[in-house]
């Protein structure tokens, strides 16, 4: 023997088995927590109370008049657990860890000739720092401003240590796969710099 | 690279056209959406229908009107809006366009 629930789902009735009465509440609650930043929530959670009613009113005939705790997990995996459906919304898992991509501009000292800034400003532009250096020579040349230019530079830009710091240099998103790369990098040319 | 997240985006995008198409035949009741998605295999579990419609009848892409019904509580009937005819030709246009895309590539 068993003690019955009678519930409203949907606007249809049912009496249903206590247990599955539970399960189908922690199911119901879950469903709306997972919902709950949508705009129109209450909406979509009666959208889904509807077609449960639906579904459950075809599992009853004039033999059958309870719901039971079968009856419900099998709706509920016809209608899917807030897992199974977001798995079916998710957007890439990397993005999800990714800051939104900061672009600033460092002093390089893995590429530097001298203190590293005009490497940087290659970084940051997405340039060949030989062009830059090339401009900085020039203005040296005509009465001494880059040399200027180039110290105050020197002495404003901080220089790019971390990993995430080079990632920023360029412009890239600071996620786990592009410091993974970053980091692969920099094995590779210590690994180079041995060699020599 | 994750295959299953792949499908998955694959599958949302799709999802949303689908529900659309199905519409502009007729006003429909979800559960017959639900029907013909499921025949089609484009659905995996029926609780992702709910949200997307919903969103999109927010977006001005849908309407609903209550119906009655002989077997119980009124249904609700969604239908394709005039934006949402216009957002759908728009659709079926680079649809069209990104199976020439890929077929392009797959039988180079």
């Amino acid at each position: 023997m068993k003690i019955t629930v009678s519930i409203n789902l949907g606007g249809y009735s049912f009496n249903i088995d206590e247990d599955a009465y539970a399960e189908l509440k922690r199911y119901l609650k879950n469903i709306e927590i997972h919902f709950a930043n949508e705009e129109s929530s209450s909406e979509i959670l009666s959208d889904i109370e509807a077609r449960m009613a639906e579904l459950f009113r075809a599992k009853l005939s004039t033999y059958k008049k309870v719901i039971t705790m079968e009856d419900v997990r099998n709706i509920i995996s016809i209608l899917g657990t807030p897992e199974d459906i977001s798995d079916n919304e998710r957007t890439s898992a990397r993005d999800k860890f990714s800051t939104p991509g900061y672009h600033r501009m460092y002093r390089d000292p893995d590429h530097r000739i001298i203190g590293g800034v005009c490497s940087g400003m290659g970084a940051y532009w997405d340039i060949e720092p030989w062009i830059i250096r090339v401009i900085f020579i020039a203005f040296t040349a005509m009465g001494g401003l880059g040399a200027l230019v180039y110290l105050i530079l020197y002495i404003v830009l901080p220089e790019a240590k971390t990993t995430a710091q080079k990632i920023e240099m360029k412009g890239e998103p600071v996620n786990i796969k592009n410091i993974k790369d970053s980091v692969k990098e920099e094995f590779d040319n210590v690994r180079k710099n041995m060699k020599l | 690279m994750d295959l299953e997240n792949t499908k998955a985006q694959m599958r949302k995008g799709i999802l949303e056209y689908c529900i659309l198409s199905i519409l502009s035949r007729s006003s429909c009741y979800a559960s017959d959406i639900i029907k013909e998605l499921k025949e089609a295999k484009v659905i995996v579990v029926e609780g992702t229908l709910y949200p997307l419609l919903t969103r999109q009848k927010n977006a001005g892409l849908l309407s609903y009107r209550w119906e009655e019904s002989q077997q119980g509580p009124p249904r609700k009937y969604y239908e394709l809006t005039p934006e949402g005819k216009e957002y759908l030709s728009d659709l079926d246009k680079s649809w069209d366009e990104l199976v020439e895309s890929v077929n392009l590539i797959r039988t180079r």
